[in-house]
């Protein structure tokens, strides 16, 4: 039986790029590194404008608490530190590097793979923080401090390896070329939590996937099994994956932690691998380039801080005007301002897409409480009278209804057919009632 | 567009990118697609009804959208306010009106209700999703207790050749059963319609193929039809009317505005509850009164005014069914 849960939407896939290789993406010419890429403390440099990095090269940490350090993606001259404006609408600090296309490595980056069955826990988890390996399904949580919060507290390791939202291909892609590493990543998270058996969790529409890592599983991996879910959105989504496989529900507020399981993204899983195996800082990602205005959708392997730009101009470029440029997926990802804007650690997708896709049917009806929003809500509140509430300004109305409680995956704004934009009720209810209470 | 995809020449980024909350991605289902579904699954059941009756009766169909129509387009006009008309609402009430009434049912009557349906019930609550009660519901009791004569007749199919004016009124199978259970009307006839009443209600075969249609297309939920009918079913297997349990709950399933009402009444979005809990209490609710109403009230059928009741009491069900958010539900004591 093929694990789920309630409510969630089925939506068209578009995985075009099930089938597009992984390929390096063309050297940029210069990549501009934002210091915040994770939750917590922004970093500050280590370098200075002038400074030649290599690739690897921490240039970024912060002096305490939450943080992942940030690498250099290339080797080159840092001919800027800037402050701009984030697509979040935050003040954040970018180091700008020229690339001199020679990408050496940092001194180090080990140039033979190390053995890993000998490390401990703890050099684990120190190779993931000097890493700057954070959560690269979208949510960017140091992985060093996740680690680290579940110790001692977990039953269940879970691998991420869903992929829910549309498009994104990213994840499959990994799965089916470095099978390894995600394994081996596995396998250590497995040692540092001292944990017996683990499991990759995956959804059924990659089906080759599933066959590949139940082969290689039964071949040289005992501790992890894979489970399939059934693809609906939003499968991937942290509380639903857990409750797929354990039945366990997370309460709001609390960690994953605290009822005993944690989650890693299957990136995330061999990013650990290649930080303990390679001492490899994190500063290339995987990245979707998709969307029905690019003219070749791809899979590229890409420096962090490579502007969109020069992605979408790897894919062949634009081949009908985009209405908006979206950062990971079409159901939570962003819009973003420009094509300026670089991949961080956490950017699975770049998507152009043009308003047929976006569909500009928006606010032309009032709600005819058809209840879908309802019905699909994964978290069983009433997103209807949330908006409705929201709309009046009756924000404890909001509350009583759920609006604390929503995860903003955009089911219920997906399925209204009245072109209703709930999840920004809901933020804007968030907002208000955030003030409120502190 | 196609131009542009066939082009090799490169297509810049516009000046200005939309930057809104997300998702990016939408359903193609719109309120009008709603709307139109419901206009289709009506079609068998309506169709029936005009081949049946004859043309009086596609009159009475095609007038009631008309009024609608043009009631919601004027008064907007009239008001300033978004032309909302294209939704498709009205004509569904339009039609749901006119599949409720008899055939011979005066047309200058028909108008009034329909100007009822929509500027008193619908729009003076503020239109679309606003109003509290069923629009074309809460026009059929106005017109039943504004012009009671020309709505008791129980209309037959008029002869071949027979001006309207011939048609005969008969009483009904329900007034029948209430008066002391005994009736000629058989099952069959009242499943196939092949009997006399409302232009809409006779053939409560098309009307479950239409409400098998709703279901099929996800436009409404099973919770409320299964309710409702299930409550009627249950209560009348245990208090038969007639002679013989099952064929007396066959008759009361298939007799009345019942199939009407429970697929395309209380179904209404507007005027139903949004939870599914809300859903089954508020179709056992109608199911009850309805039957409660058919047994011992002063009225040989209850469909409308049940659901009507049940409209008034949607945002408690809603209140009161509101389901545990996820993760709470395991909250000890």
């Amino acid at each position: 039986m093929k694990h789920s849960f309630r409510g969630g939407i089925h939506i068209n896939e578009h995985k075009n790029t099930a089938n597009c290789p992984i390929t390096p993406l063309p050297p940029p010419k210069t990549v501009a590194i934002p210091l915040s890429q994770h939750i917590g403390v922004p970093c500050a440099p280590l370098v200075a404008v002038g400074d030649y990095v290599r690739k690897g090269q921490p240039i970024g940490r912060a002096e305490g608490g939450l943080f992942c350090p940030i690498h250099s993606s290339v080797s080159g001259k840092v001919i800027a530190i800037r402050r701009r404006q984030s697509m979040h609408g935050q003040a954040l600090t970018d180091i700008v590097i020229e690339n001199d296309g020679a990408d050496t490595w940092h001194e180090s980056v080990l140039e033979a793979e190390q053995p890993t069955d000998s490390l401990t826990p703890e050099e684990i988890i120190a190779a993931t923080e000097a890493a700057g390996v954070c959560g690269m399904g979208g949510a960017s949580f140091p992985t060093h401090a996740k680690i680290r919060s579940a110790l001692g507290k977990v039953d269940t390791l879970l691998i991420n390896c869903a992929e829910c939202e549309p498009y994104i291909t990213a994840n499959h892609r990994l799965l089916l070329e470095s099978p390894h590493d995600v394994l081996r990543g596995t396998l250590l998270l497995l040692r540092a939590l001292g944990l017996s058996r683990g499991c990759l969790v995956v959804e059924d529409n990659k089906a080759d996937a599933i066959l590949l890592l139940r082969r290689l599983c039964e071949e040289g991996y005992p501790a992890i099994s894979v489970e399939v879910v059934r693809t609906k959105y939003p499968q991937g989504d942290e509380r639903q994956l857990i409750y797929a496989i354990t039945r366990r529900q997370l309460p709001p507020g609390k960690l994953p932690a605290d009822i005993g399981c944690v989650v890693f993204n299957a990136e995330t899983a061999a990013a650990i691998y290649r930080a303990a195996a390679w001492h490899k800082p994190l500063c290339e990602r995987i990245v979707t380039v998709d969307g029905d205005c690019i003219r070749e959708p791809k899979n590229l392997l890409v420096p962090v801080g490579t502007p969109f730009s020069a992605l979408i101009e790897a894919c062949g470029g634009l081949c009908q005007t985009p209405e908006r440029l979206v950062a990971g997926g079409p159901m939570m990802g962003f819009a973003v301002w420009g094509a300026d804007e670089p991949v961080t650690k956490g950017t699975s997708a770049v998507l152009a897409l043009s308003d047929a896709d976006t569909d500009g049917y928006l606010g032309e009806h009032d709600c005819i409480r058809c209840g879908r929003c309802v019905g699909v809500c994964p978290m069983h509140l009433l997103p209807n009278y949330i908006a409705s509430y929201t709309r009046i300004g009756d924000y404890e109305g909001a509350a009583e209804n759920g609006a604390m409680s929503c995860v903003e995956c955009g089911s219920c704004a997906y399925i209204c057919p009245a072109g209703i934009p709930i999840v920004q009720f809901v933020r804007a209810a968030k907002t208000v009632l955030r003030q409120k209470r502190s | 567009m196609q131009e542009q995809l066939h082009s090799t020449t490169p297509v810049a980024l516009p000046d200005q990118l939309t930057v809104a909350a997300s998702p990016h991605e939408k359903s193609r289902t719109h309120v009008p697609h709603l709307m139109r579904d419901v206009l289709i699954a009506l079609m068998p059941a309506c169709l029936f009804g005009i081949f049946w009756f004859g043309w009086q009766a596609a009159l009475l169909c095609v007038v009631s959208v008309t009024t609608c129509v043009a009631a919601e387009y004027l008064y907007q006009r009239l008001l300033h306010r978004p032309i909302t008309v294209r939704d498709g609402s009205a004509a569904v009430t339009g039609l749901l009106l006119a599949m409720n009434l008899p055939y011979t049912f005066p047309l200058p009557m028909l108008i009034v209700g329909d100007l009822f349906a929509i500027l008193v019930v619908k729009q003076l609550f503020g239109g679309l999703g606003k109003n509290i009660v069923n629009p074309a519901l809460a026009a059929r009791v106005f017109l039943f207790s504004s012009f009671p004569a020309a709505m008791a007749g129980f209309p037959a199919r008029p002869g071949l050749g027979s001006s309207y004016a011939d048609a005969v009124a008969t009483a009904t199978p329900l007034s029948l059963l209430k008066e002391g259970g005994v009736t000629e009307f058989s099952v069959t006839d009242l499943f196939f319609g092949t009997t006399g009443g409302c232009i809409g209600e006779v053939s409560a075969l098309l009307l479950l193929v239409g409400g098998v249609y709703l279901l099929c297309r996800r436009v409404i939920t099973w919770h409320i039809p299964a309710s409702y009918l299930g409550t009627v079913a249950i209560l009348t297997l245990l208090f038969p009317r007639a002679d013989g349990r099952l064929e007396s709950m066959l008759l009361e399933l298939c007799a009345g505005g019942l199939m009407l009402g429970a697929f395309f009444m209380a179904t209404d979005y507007v005027t139903s509850p949004v939870t599914r809990g809300g859903r089954l209490l508020f179709g056992a609710l109608c199911g009850a009164i309805t039957v409660l109403i058919r047994y011992f009230g002063a009225y040989p059928e209850g469909v409308s005014f049940a659901i009507l009741i049940g409209n008034l009491l949607v945002y408690y069900l809603d209140k009161f069914t509101r389901p545990t958010p996820f993760g709470k539900r395991r909250a000890k004591k």
